[in-house]
């Protein structure tokens, strides 16, 4: 993960990296899959005998998670753990029974003071957004700190701040026609690695979102992964952009209008 | 928020420098290729407002920040970490000195710019070698300038000047 702060003298800039790093590494041991005491793994142990209480950022997680989930109408979801464990892109939770087959992320239940509870034993992972949740984060603490111009970057999850325009380049596989770049001012930009999601015919391709949120961003990925093209209202909808890239059909652009009445641009050779 | 997404043709890319930072060397790696087997002691010096009066006086170059990265070779010398405003980043790079306070390298530790990224280049680098305070180190007339790299270049020269008044005015006295 790269930090990069402006405006702030050396000590104070520090202090706000530092402060940042912490943002995020706590985020990542209350959601970790793999971490035995992380809150995710007490869930999934524990949340279909009785409710277990969370950190605040668990529950603010979910609470983001399920309302995707509804709006994707469950094409974004949180409890497809049992299959990338089978697919062995997960291991299994220690000490967690087999899910059941038939749970869904309708059975996961948020109840007051943090307390979350399933409907049937399942098991959540949060990977597919807490990355861009961290990133959010993250830029809260620089920005509080004084920051003028900031950006994070988690590895392909990044989120800038600042009155300059940053340069991103994406990376997919391969570059096709062009190479190409993400002109951005105070947003946010997720793009899928092309690991295998459950349910896409989409391998090979590479997509980036740009939305203002890092989580926003991290979450449409997985839609606009498995939908494609049918993602754009509900990119519209979160004021998001999506490139999609294969070798197939070269750059693919749709949803939201980020930069004005200009569409994508390709400059002339 | 503003977003705009632009595909650079392949063909244009021999003019166009990749728009992402070049890390060379971390600072530890940097001082472990500049003292091969050493270990390092930390000495940072926070410069009082006499010291870095007496550094711009010497070096006619402005001390923009106060702290002095520099830790101390077991085997003799000194490390220290810095950097220079290139065109339009900051360029950090490091200085080795040896016990006598004379330069015996100069490595650049990342390059942000677009071009320019030539001061990287070791026979320019190598002109450093051997100066120690007090010696000249103008551009064009004792380190010979880069094409392309002007600035970039005139500001490493004028950093290794700074760190060498640096030197004399609050290290050597350690």
């Amino acid at each position: 993960m790269t930090i990069r702060a402006h405006g702030l003298l050396p000590a104070a800039a520090q202090r706000a990296i530092d402060d940042a790093f912490t943002a995020v590494a706590h985020i990542h041991s209350c959601m970790s899959f793999h971490e035995r005491e992380s809150d995710v793994s007490r869930l999934n142990r524990e949340a279909h005998e009785s409710p277990v209480a969370v950190d605040s950022a668990a529950f603010d997680v979910l609470d983001i998670a399920l309302r995707f989930a509804e709006e994707s109408k469950g094409v974004f979801d949180i409890t497809v753990a049992p299959q990338l464990v089978d697919l062995e892109l997960l291991p299994s939770p220690a000490g967690a029974s087999r899910p059941d087959p038939a749970a869904t992320w309708h059975d996961v239940e948020l109840l007051p003071e943090r307390r979350v509870r399933f409907h049937r034993p399942l098991w959540l992972d949060l990977g597919g957004i807490a990355k861009g949740y961290a990133v959010d984060r993250a830029i809260e603490r620089l920005i509080a700190h004084g920051a003028t111009q900031t950006s994070v970057n988690a590895g392909g999850d990044l989120r800038v701040y600042g009155a300059r325009t940053e340069h991103v380049l994406l990376a997919p596989d391969t570059y096709g026609d062009g190479v190409p770049v993400i002109e951005i001012e105070n947003g946010s930009i997720a793009s899928s690695e092309p690991r295998a999601h459950t349910g896409s015919h989409r391998a090979g391709s590479f997509v980036s979102v740009i939305a203002e949120d890092c989580v926003v961003a991290d979450a449409l990925t997985k839609v606009v992964f498995a939908r494609g093209r049918a993602a754009a209202p509900l990119l519209v909808r979160h004021g998001a952009a999506a490139h999609l890239y294969n070798s197939r059909t070269g750059w693919q652009h749709f949803g939201a209008h980020l930069s004005g009445p200009h569409a994508p641009a390709l400059l002339a050779s | 928020m503003r977003a705009r997404f632009v595909l650079y043709p392949l063909s244009a890319l021999t003019l166009i420098q990749p728009l992402h930072a070049e890390v060379y060397l971390s600072v530890e790696q940097a001082r472990n290729l500049m003292f091969p087997g050493a270990t390092f002691a930390q000495a940072f010096i926070t410069l009082s407002d006499a010291q870095a009066s007496a550094i711009e006086r010497d070096s006619g170059v402005s001390v923009r920040d106060r702290t002095v990265h520099v830790w101390r070779a077991s085997t003799g010398g000194w490390f220290i970490a810095d950097e220079v405003v290139g065109k339009h980043e900051f360029i950090p790079f490091a200085l080795a000195l040896d016990a006598t306070g004379a330069v015996k390298s100069v490595e650049i530790l990342e390059y942000r710019e677009a071009y320019g990224g030539d001061v990287r280049n070791s026979a320019w680098r190598a002109q450093f070698v051997g100066k120690a305070h007090g010696a000249a180190l103008e551009l064009n007339n004792d380190i010979k300038n880069i094409s392309g790299a002007t600035l970039s270049s005139k500001h490493i020269a004028d950093g290794v000047k700074r760190l060498l008044a640096t030197y004399a005015v609050a290290i050597a006295a350690h």
